[in-house]
């Protein structure tokens, strides 16, 4: 059996990165089509009010415009992912300053601006409850007077006011767990609004056919959820709706669901002409969504020699106007509630709330940034208690493999032992950095855990005449790398080199259904998928390819590049190409050798392991990996301003297909979870957003990111998957705020229990003022 | 004069005439009305650095620049690096270092790059990150980004 | 929207002075991201960019020097000939946004924004710059100190431009410095020291210093200078100084800080500028 060169674990430049580098790749914005129109929205200018009219009678005047739309022009239903609690426009009250209440279609876009602030709408001002403990006040005003009639994917609270939803999980003894603890340590941890701020606003661009369907180019991370939406919030068959992906200029969950997508097919469909939106950087931070803000209290039970023995986290999340992922994302912070460690009592309690502000939706860590910044800071509050160093301590409590997980579910593989030595090796951990004058410099550690299995996806490899394949998956790359990651696998499997594989554009039309490019699910998940399918070409390849050598199964033999050959003693120096089967299969026996491949994850709770109540099904959610990481940061005490100078990220990606796409997520990861760390804060005052602009949220530049963000990865296989895949999207950004906030807590001896550590808050706390 | 203002622009080496509204931004007059949509708006204030471009060879944001303010004025965009088909050395380096994810902030880094090795052909790590410090990037963290300039500054030397 | 290009600064003053909604057209780096924000709609704007007599940096035989309004941050950033404790109007510049900002910003119409947290405007408080305006009923100079009016206030009249800023002579030694704190690099200042200093064995023997964001307009205090020169900007006079400053200022409230956290960093930031200029000139001497 001769080798072939298997293109994993290499890392070509990725297949989309010269047209990118040239300039000629095309995101919705740059699509145009003939007669097309521009569309504006007109958005809420109230926190919460009734819409008790319309006049879009001066609007449709102006000049230039072709259509306008409001929610009379609705012709759906409610949709949403787990609550089905949307309508495309705002229908008789509006919940969130910005919300889109109307739409206009123009021949330019400044006049389809100008016209929208033409249309009139009466409203009645209602009281709002733009945060989580106005919304729970006893006299809160209802956000959702028919929440308890909505289609729900979970056990709702009945008659709990604006809490869209309260799960629990207890584990063990759970509270009397702390019965066994020698010293308990106790807080409340404050998480801010985090802003996607991916570089490409969103946009749409729908346009109906002759036929009467519906095309819809539009920046998403999920075609079929895009599909899905227009189809239930607008009542337009799915056969009838095609969505496709263009280049995406990244999303981190922010374009999971619906954004835009239905206002450019109501206003195409009244137009009778394509129309596009794009929105301003404004208009994306007003109407779009954010990381949940959040209230998390909790409490760690620890013996006197640092073995944990019981931990208690009572989450509150401020899910805003409409439920989008946010009870999801509260169950997921639930579920990384004990950290990956062995605890054995635990109790977890969480809140989705809804407030009058932007719906909160998924966001990279869906949960686990919010809950791992206060289990990990908690961790070190413990460690320096018992005087034990971070890193040994949690070593010492380290999940292993073959351990239940909160929930239940086993875990396959655990290298987090191995990421937390590879860290503290990495960075010297016990070596002391020189501080700048007026400085403390310090390191600080952090672990996390993350799942990769997620959800349903399809693969189709198909066979094309020449030999080569082509690759449809609905999978969207919106940066990661997967077109150039699945492609890889792909080949791997055909003994095909990577260019071979042309890798088809995600299409309704023509791709099977997967639910996202969400939860570090791609290679993992859609991987599978994709595994499947080309196995079964290279299945039917063989099959043909015995018959053409006439040879036993057993003798045919895939050989690099595309052909087939017999593995007979002595050796025979007869071989078929792919491209000879593929002519075999369409003019002479057989047909077209195609290979479908389809995987949702499967992995039950234990019932007898966690009592659970109000989660969604976690049975979806698998494969759980590991990794650690530290920062070394400084802090200046003039002025209070952190300073991050390097971090050390230990993952384990059970086998990097793509080292260069692992380390890019990693290092990307990291410093998004840096700004979220230090600066990145949504700001409302009486429900108005306040720093809506690049000039006013701030993430890191260049000047602010690290210079030295060193990747170690690691490679436990996970047994499950055919290449061994985990998913790396997300951990790197889930331990970087707890790393931070440690380091800043053992240069300055400061704790602080909010995020993010603006020079402000830091300073304060070094002068004890609040 | 009112409405629209004649304009000639020498864009990637070709003479563009255009008929332009004042207040259009040089930005929206490169994507709209020449169709060169590589160069991104993101953020319309002059923060982001998506649109940057080259006015007469030196690194501008095309969103803060009115059309009718360059005439007469060398624009060189993203579209206009490359010769014969060919990526530039700078955009070639970016490709070849995995500096490039949602691609969405790369035209103006790129031309960003390009317009610092023009002026400095072998920058330190910390030069390229001054030079780029107006190019946000919210995929790559920027350690393959300044990889990036630097391949292209020791290809261009050798 | 009309648009205009005068060559000359007098064409460009009388087609200001015909149009009451024309605005004068800088840089654009504020003018043109305000109207992309739709907050303001010009009738008419007249360019300066064509006009050569407001490119130059010139200086004069007594140690003046002359910046055009129409001198870029860049070029301002690079200038060498803004030594001594003219450096502090370099440095300023050096840390206006980004690279691409300073490309298209200009000083002439910074100045005439008057943004309290603009770099250049405390820089050129501390340099005791002189503002020369041109409208249609002549040129005037104006003490920069008493130019900035109020948040986004200048003294400049209807129709009036700025053509140049005339920075005095150095004093013999001095050296000026810019401490800015911000969120990030490249945002405006929470809070910013302009400090022109010069020592005269050990003890200070000149400074000038002026806050920026730190209220409506830049802030100085003269009575704090006071306080300093002949000091040997020991901790008690900075402290003693830095009160006054404090006193006098009056900040925002806003995302980059909270108006008491701007006043706890005024001696913060003041000490580090005065030991940072200390260093330099003792280090020169």
């Amino acid at each position: 059996m001769s080798e072939i060169e298997s293109p994993i674990g290499k890392s070509p430049p990725r297949l989309e990165a010269g047209e990118k580098a040239s300039g000629a790749a095309l995101f919705t914005a740059d699509l145009a089509m003939p007669g097309m129109l521009h569309a504006a929205l007109l958005t809420s200018p109230y926190p919460h009010a009734r819409i008790l009219s319309y006049d879009v009678t001066a609007a449709l005047a102006y000049s230039g415009v072709k259509a306008v739309v409001t929610a009379e022009d609705i012709s759906g239903g409610l949709f949403g992912p787990v609550v089905k609690d949307e309508t495309a426009l705002a229908r008789g009250k509006v919940r969130y300053i910005g919300e889109p209440v109307a739409a206009v279609a123009a021949g330019d876009e400044k006049t389809a601006r100008y016209a929208a602030r033409l249309i009139e709408v009466e409203y009645e001002e209602l009281p709002a409850a733009t945060t989580v403990s106005e919304a729970i006040a006893e006299d809160a005003p209802i956000l959702h007077d028919d929440f308890a009639e909505y289609f729900k994917v979970y056990q709702a609270p009945e008659d709990a006011g604006n809490i869209m939803a309260r799960a629990e999980a207890t584990v063990g003894r759970g509270l009397d767990g702390f019965e066994e603890a020698d010293v308990v340590v106790e807080g409340t941890y404050e998480v801010p609004a985090q802003y996607h701020a991916y570089m490409e606003p969103v946009a749409a661009l729908a346009t109906f056919g002759p036929d009467g369907r519906v095309t819809i180019w539009s920046s998403t991370q999920s075609i079929f959820r895009t599909q899905a939406n227009i189809h239930e919030g607008l009542g337009i068959p799915m056969g009838k709706i095609r969505c496709v992906a263009p280049r995406v200029g990244g999303g981190f969950g922010g374009k999971a669901e619906a954004s835009g997508q239905l206002v450019v097919t109501m206003l195409a469909k009244k137009a009778g002409a394509p129309v596009r939106l794009v929105l301003g950087r404004d208009e994306d931070m007003t109407t779009m969504r954010a990381r949940h803000p959040g209230t998390l209290r909790v409490r760690t039970g620890a013996k006197a020699d640092g073995t944990l023995v019981a931990r208690e986290m009572e989450v509150w999340l401020d899910g805003g106007a409409y439920a989008d992922d946010s009870p999801a994302v509260m169950n997921l912070a639930l579920f990384y509630a004990r950290g990956p460690y062995h605890i054995p009592n635990v109790r977890t309690l969480g809140h989705a709330v809804y407030t009058n502000k932007l719906r909160l939706g998924a966001f990279r860590g869906f949960g686990n940034p919010q809950a791992s910044f206060a289990s990990e800071s908690q961790i070190d509050e413990i460690a320096e208690k018992l005087g034990i160093d971070p890193i040994e301590i949690r070593i010492k409590n380290a999940i292993q493999a073959g351990e239940p997980w909160l929930g239940g579910q086993v875990i396959a593989t655990s290298a987090l032992t191995q990421a937390l030595k590879a860290v503290r090796d990495a960075s010297d951990w016990t070596r002391a950095r020189e501080a700048a004058p007026g400085c403390k410099r310090a390191l600080g550690v952090s672990a996390m855990a993350h799942s990769s299995a997620f959800l349903a996806s399809g693969a189709i490899v198909r066979l094309q005449g020449d030999g080569t394949v082509i690759l449809n998956v609905a999978a969207v790359d919106i940066g990661q790398g997967s077109d150039t990651v699945l492609s890889q696998m792909c080949a791997a499997v055909l003994g095909l080199d990577f260019e071979q594989v042309a890798f088809a554009t995600p299409d309704t039309d023509s791709a099977p259904y997967d639910y996202a490019t969400a939860a570090s699910r791609v290679t993992h998940t859609v991987g599978r998928a994709v595994h499947i399918a080309a196995a079964g070409v290279r299945d039917q390849l063989l099959a043909h390819a015995a018959e053409m050598l006439e040879c036993a199964l057993e003798e045919t033999e895939l050989r690099p590049g595309g052909r087939i050959g017999v593995s007979t003693d002595p050796p025979r120096n007869a071989e078929v190409t792919f491209g000879d089967i593929a002519q075999r299969s369409i003019w002479a026996a057989g047909g077209p050798i195609t290979g479908s491949g389809s995987f949702m994850p499967h992995d039950p709770t234990d019932p007898e392991h966690t009592q659970m109540s109000g989660f969604l099904g976690l049975e979806a959610i698998s494969v759980l990996t590991f990794g650690a990481q530290v920062v070394d940061a400084e802090v200046d005490e003039v002025t209070g301003a952190v300073r991050v100078h390097e971090a050390w990220c230990a993952h384990d990606v059970g086998r990097a297909v793509n080292p260069g796409a692992v380390a890019s997520q990693i290092q990307g990861g990291f410093v998004q979870g840096m700004g979220y760390a230090l600066m990145e804060e949504m700001l409302w005052e009486d429900g108005r957003l306040v720093n809506p602009s690049f000039m006013d949220y701030k993430f890191p530049g260049t000047l602010e990111a690290p210079d030295k963000i060193n990747t170690i990865i690691l490679e436990t296989p996970e047994p499950s998957h055919p290449f061994g895949v985990k998913g790396v999207g997300e951990p790197p950004l889930v331990g970087a705020a707890p790393a931070i906030n440690n380091a800043v807590s053992a240069a300055t001896g400061l704790r602080l229990k909010q995020i993010p550590l603006t020079s402000e808050r830091v300073l304060r706390g070094l002068l004890g003022k609040e | 004069m009112s409405g629209e203002v004649d304009i000639t622009l020498m864009v990637n080496g070709e003479e563009q005439v255009l008929s332009v509204p004042a207040s259009r931004t040089l930005l929206a007059a490169l994507r709209d009305d020449l169709e060169l949509t590589g160069t991104k708006n993101a953020c319309s204030q002059g923060v982001c650095g998506a649109c940057t471009v080259l006015v007469d060879g030196m690194q501008v944001n095309a969103c803060l620049l009115l059309a009718v303010n360059t005439d007469g004025c060398k624009i060189t965009t993203i579209e206009g690096l490359g010769e014969g088909g060919k990526l530039s050395v700078v955009q070639q380096a970016f490709v070849d270092s995995g500096a490039i994810q949602c691609g969405f902030c790369m035209s103006g880094m790129i031309v960003s790059a390009t317009a610092l090795l023009a002026e400095n052909p072998n920058p330190s790590r910390d030069e390229i990150r001054q030079a780029l410090s107006g190019n946000l990037c919210r995929c790559s963290g920027y350690v393959r980004v300044v990889n990036a300039v630097l391949l292209a500054s020791e290809r261009r030397g050798a | 929207m009309h648009f205009h290009k005068p060559i000359s600064l007098d064409e460009a003053i009388a087609l200001l002075a015909g149009d009451a909604g024309a605005m004068p057209l800088a840089g654009g780096a504020t003018l043109v991201a305000m109207m992309n924000a739709e907050l303001i709609e010009p009738n008419a704007l007249v360019s300066l960019g064509a006009i050569d007599e407001l490119k130059a940096v010139k200086s004069a035989a007594g140690g003046d020097v002359r910046i055009g309004a129409m001198v870029s941050h860049t070029e301002l950033a690079t200038s060498e000939q803004l030594v001594g404790g003219h450096a502090v109007v370099r440095r300023a510049a050096s840390l206006i946004a980004h690279p691409t900002v300073r490309n298209i910003g200009t000083i002439g119409g910074a100045v005439a924004h008057g943004d309290p947290s603009s770099d250049l405007l405390p820089a050129l408080v501390a340099a005791d710059a002189v503002i020369e305006a041109a409208g249609s009923a002549g040129r005037r100079d104006i003490a920069a100190e008493d130019f900035f009016e109020d948040y986004l206030t200048t003294t400049l009249a209807e129709g009036e431009v700025v053509a140049a800023v005339r920075l005095p002579k150095s004093p013999v030694g001095a050296t000026g410095v810019y401490e800015k704190f911000t969120r990030v690099h490249g945002d405006y200042a929470t809070l910013s020291v302009a400090v022109m200093l010069a020592m005269k064995g050990g003890n200070c023997s000149f400074v000038r210093i002026a806050l920026g964001a730190a209220g409506p307009k830049p802030i100085r205090v003269k009575a704090a200078e006071a306080l300093l020169i002949g000091s040997e900007l020991d901790g008690e006079a900075i402290a003693a100084a830095s009160q006054l400053l404090a006193e006098a200022s009056d900040p925002v409230d806003d995302v980059r800080g909270s108006a008491d956290y701007r006043l706890i960093l005024v001696p913060r930031l003041l000490s580090r500028a005065l030991a940072n200029a200390r260093s330099q000139v003792e280090g020169a001497a």
